[in-house]
């Protein structure tokens, strides 16, 4: 497991926090997500071994955002 | 020709209408019958009734923006499992319909249970607000306070500077992953519970009028102001949220900055309003009066240039020992009152059929807080003050200003 930091920087309220948190649910082997609206950013806990920063990247825009790795 | 039929008794429609007639019928009754008690005091029709179009206009789009994901999230997923089932079933014809019929009962559970829990959170503000209501100074701080709370709301949806993300409330992430967790299920209590759970996601806009049931300071009407509030939300959420969750996504971005504008506008008025109800020279209105006030001093304002109804200098001096202060609707004429200096004084209150919250008088300086009958006179002591000395008068909502000048 590894943790990362991406910055998000078109986030306009707390609920975009919460959509980004919900890809916890979608993403195959992510562990946890903790996003922030005052920081612009999520932190992201996964396995390396199944998912990559570009899938994470994708999966991120695909929710209507920019991930750009912190 | 049953098609037909079908289309125009659709249950979306027939629940849109009924939530859009629920919503004026109980408007009324809270506006016409019963307001012998709290509704008629101090204005609050009116204020009810902001609340209410505040709802309807900016609100239902700003908590749709919020909130509708997870309406939509729950939605998505039953309609899939009743399509699911209706192929399964092979009974294709009735896909649409049926479909729809699913997805209106949810939505309308999901607002009455909104709107039930927003009304409680609005007592509950409005009794925790009764607190710090004691006195009109302390009142006066709140309204500053909550002013200042959405002035930063509305640099926050400017994005002018990343400090005033602070004054959006990030709910605590245990609450967060619980709500969306819930959002998954397709049960009736889903929707139902989900509603309850919006009181944990408000939006900007709810954010602003919860900031306002807590500055009324009464429990009765802190739940009114959030219940007209919240019902006016309903109508908007429940077509829009229907009809399609991509349409929230485009609204946000269309209204978002309107949304800021109405809630800086809302910011700026409150601060003023609560620099008023402090009696502070920095309100507009106290340094448009003190501005007038000085010229007339001067000799720059001609008497005769004005109408005698609302010029200043034409205020008679006291006869008797007693002023003249007529409340109406609209304010307090004449709005600057010239009084003697070094001698006690009586204050006429004079009323006639007057509701709005002029009826709540305050004068800051001497902590008098006057609640007037709606016709009626009430006579309030002012003791002798210097010769120059200004005393700012006001309503307790700081809508309505005057000054008395003693010389």
């Amino acid at each position: 497991m590894i943790k990362k930091t991406f910055k998000v920087p078109d986030m306009t309220c707390s609920n975009c926090a919460m959509k980004l948190e919900s890809l916890e649910d979608s993403l195959d082997g992510v562990k946890e997500i903790n996003a922030s609206y005052h920081r612009l950013e999520m932190v992201i806990e996964f396995d390396e071994s199944k998912l990559t920063d570009e899938q994470i990247v994708a999966a991120v825009k695909k929710k209507g955002y920019t991930a750009i790795i912190a | 020709m049953k098609k037909q039929q079908n289309k125009s008794l659709d249950p979306v429609v027939v629940i849109t209408i009924g939530v859009v007639f629920i919503a004026i019928a109980i408007s009324m009754v809270l506006f016409q019958s019963g307001t012998e008690g709290f509704l008629n005091d101090s204005g609050t029709m009116g204020q009810l009734m902001v609340a209410f179009i505040t709802g309807i206009t900016t609100g239902g789009l700003s908590c749709l923006a919020v909130q509708g994901g997870l309406l939509a999230s729950s939605l998505a997923h039953q309609i899939e499992q009743d399509y699911a089932g209706q192929i399964s079933g092979g009974k294709k014809s009735k896909q649409g319909p049926v479909a729809r019929t699913s997805s209106a009962f949810p939505i309308f559970l999901f607002l009455v249970a909104k709107l039930v829990v927003y009304t409680l959170l609005g007592a509950f503000l409005g009794w925790l607000g009764s607190y710090f209501a004691i006195s009109p100074m302390s009142r006066a701080i709140l309204m500053i306070l909550i002013g200042l709370f959405m002035i930063g709301n509305g640099l926050r949806m400017f994005n002018v500077h990343p400090i005033f993300r602070y004054f959006s409330i990030e709910p605590p992430k245990f609450i967060t992953r619980y709500i969306r967790r819930t959002a998954k299920g397709t049960d009736t209590f889903t929707p139902l519970f989900l509603g309850a759970l919006t009181i944990f996601i408000p939006c900007g806009v709810t954010q602003a009028m919860m900031a306002t049931a807590l500055g009324t300071g009464s429990l009765m009407m802190g739940a009114a102001l959030m219940f007209a509030f919240t019902l006016g939300t309903s109508p908007v959420f429940f077509i829009v949220a229907y009809l399609t969750t991509e349409l929230g996504a485009r609204l946000e971005k269309f209204f978002m900055r309107f949304v800021a504008v109405v809630v800086l506008i809302l910011g700026l008025v409150t601060v003023n309003s609560g620099l008023n109800l402090i009696g502070s020279p920095l309100s507009l209105q106290n340094m448009i009066l003190r501005l007038t006030a000085q010229d007339d001093a001067r000799g720059l304002l001609p008497s005769e240039s004005s109408s005698a109804a609302e010029t200043p200098a034409s205020q008679p001096v006291a006869v008797d020992g007693e002023i003249i202060l007529n409340v109406k609707n609209d304010g307090y004429f004449p709005t600057t009152l010239k009084a003697p200096a070094d001698r006690s004084l009586i204050l006429n209150l004079v009323t006639n059929k007057t509701y709005s919250c002029a009826r709540d008088f305050v004068i800051p300086s001497l902590n008098v807080y006057q609640l007037l009958p709606d016709t009626g006179t009430v006579q309030v002591d002012l003791p002798p003050q210097k010769s120059g000395t200004k005393m700012n008068f006001t309503c307790s909502m700081g809508m309505y200003t005057g000054v008395i000048l003693f010389e």
